[in-house]
């Protein structure tokens, strides 16, 4: 059981960052700032790199939502199981119908619906359940999102330019956020590594620890440390592909000013929360500043559809991840035979969503068309042109009434 | 629940992310002055849109410092 729960949280982490290598590198790679494939690479590199940094392992699994520890209940590895499978299925639906979605809240549902059909309801916190996942869910997006849409108003504002005479739009060297961000983003790759790949650590120690063969209160051990850290790069490696479409052109167009300052207002997002203690998921934040600077840009549209789509997947994540967590865990207490009954269908569930996407292939090759490739259309290149000017021009009147 | 850790969030975030987008912003909008040919521009331009670029080079070194927990521990 314990080696099935490792090698389970292993994929988990897979998964995740497959999942969530659209957070740092959909809006550079939809505005062309780094190649797709080299966008990965990246990522995966920090991600690796940040695994290998920060091995404080919580002291808990779920975070204080169940009432896990000394007075409360005793999470055993077949609830980890049972969670992690929940988990791990909500991620592979999500990546199949191209959802950016969090992957802890999923854990969180896996988890939660596994405590509820395993022990009883009474082993929830709902208190704890609403400040960390509930309220997160609703106010991440609101607040990356406002800030993405200010920080793309100031940059257009403050880089317009026109002749003062002839009112002739003069060169704006735009295309130079792209070189910013390539830092931001790098700066919210190597923050998933630091958060995500440790909680995969914490879920194999504690297993680790009470199956033991580790002391309790100790640290993870090294090759914990490293399986973790590769399985999250190999993961973020493979790009999840879908999502960085949805992210990167399935919401908004991205361009370069409006790339940086959707991937500022992300970093600062996440960094704020890691470190004043208001824990927001990376996901809704991307997503918010994706929308929020697509908003701020005139001219583009934000899909509402799509973004729809994505609240509706954030609503199904804690209940969808934790009946599949529920349904595990009572097939585990069932006994040895269902143990593997549940590995073998969850096995079975992942293949054929695996085989499924084939059918569909999006790659590195097709995720996003990037920006030149728009450009080469003639009629659109002249609109966006005149879009352009009529923006600039807008901006500037804005810009004196502010003065 | 915790508002006020919510609000202080909120804040900081938003004013991390407006102080590096103007700097940087403002750096971009230097640099294209200066590289201005009909007008020629006044010398002080490229140095100071490096200075923009430097300062927010810092701010993804404060980043990387609170990312890194080995710095604040």
């Amino acid at each position: 059981m314990v080696a099935l729960v490792i090698s389970l949280a292993l994929f988990f982490d897979f998964t995740n960052g497959f999942h969530d290598t659209a957070n740092a590198m959909a809006t550079p790679i939809a505005t062309g700032a780094i190649k797709p494939k080299t966008a990965v690479a990246l990522a995966a590199v920090l991600n690796l790199v940040g695994a290998f940094l920060s091995t404080e392992v919580a002291k808990t699994v779920s975070g204080g939502i169940i009432k896990e520890g000394a007075d409360g209940v005793q999470i055993t590895p077949d609830i980890i199981f049972a969670g992690l499978m929940g988990a791990i299925l909500w991620n592979m639906i999500t990546w199949l119908k191209g959802l950016p979605s969090s992957s802890s809240h999923a854990l969180f549902g896996g988890l939660i619906g596994a405590a509820i059909a395993g022990i009883g309801i009474h082993s929830i916190n709902f208190e704890s359940l609403l400040q960390k996942v509930i309220l997160p869910a609703i106010f991440a997006p609101i607040i990356a999102g406002a800030v993405a849409y200010l920080c793309t108003r100031l940059a257009y504002a403050l880089t317009s330019r026109h002749d003062p005479e002839t009112g002739d739009k003069l060169t704006q060297k735009r295309g130079g956020f792209r070189t910013g961000q390539i830092f931001t983003s790098s700066l919210v790759a190597l923050a998933h590594g630091t958060n995500d790949a440790q909680k995969t650590m914490g879920i194999i120690t504690l297993v680790l620890i009470s199956a033991g063969t580790q002391p309790a209160g100790s640290g993870p051990q090294l090759w914990v440390i490293a399986c973790c850290a590769f399985a999250i790069a190999i993961g973020t490696y493979s790009g999840g592909w879908r999502i960085i479409r949805t992210m990167g052109s399935g919401l908004t167009e991205v361009k370069p000013a409006q790339g940086f300052a959707a991937e500022s207002s992300t970093a600062s997002a996440i960094l704020a929360s890691s470190h004043l203690g208001f824990a927001l998921s990376t996901t809704q934040v991307a997503s918010g500043s994706v929308i929020g600077s697509g908003m701020g840009r005139r001219g583009t549209t934000v899909r509402w559809g799509t973004a729809g789509r994505i609240a509706i997947g954030w609503l199904f994540t804690l209940p969808a991840a934790g009946i599949v967590g529920a349904l595990t865990a009572m097939l585990v207490q069932t006994g040895v035979i269902g143990v593997i009954m549940a590995a073998v269908a969850g096995t079975a569930a992942v293949a054929y969503m695996f085989v499924h996407s084939r059918k569909s292939h999006v790659g590195h090759h097709n995720a996003v068309q990037i920006e030149e490739v728009g450009q080469a259309v003639q009629f659109r290149k002249k609109k966006s042109a005149a879009r352009a000017i009529k923006d600039s021009a807008a901006a500037i009147k804005n810009g004196g009434a502010k003065r | 629940m915790k508002w006020l850790e919510l609000l202080s969030v909120a804040g900081a975030t938003l004013i991390a992310a407006m102080t590096v987008v103007v700097l940087y912003a403002l750096g971009v909008r230097l640099t294209a002055i200066a590289g201005d040919i009909r007008n020629s521009p006044a010398s002080w331009t490229r140095p100071l849109a490096y200075a923009c670029f430097a300062v927010c080079g810092a701010a993804v070194l404060f980043g990387l410092y609170l990312i890194v927990p080995y710095f604040h521990k």
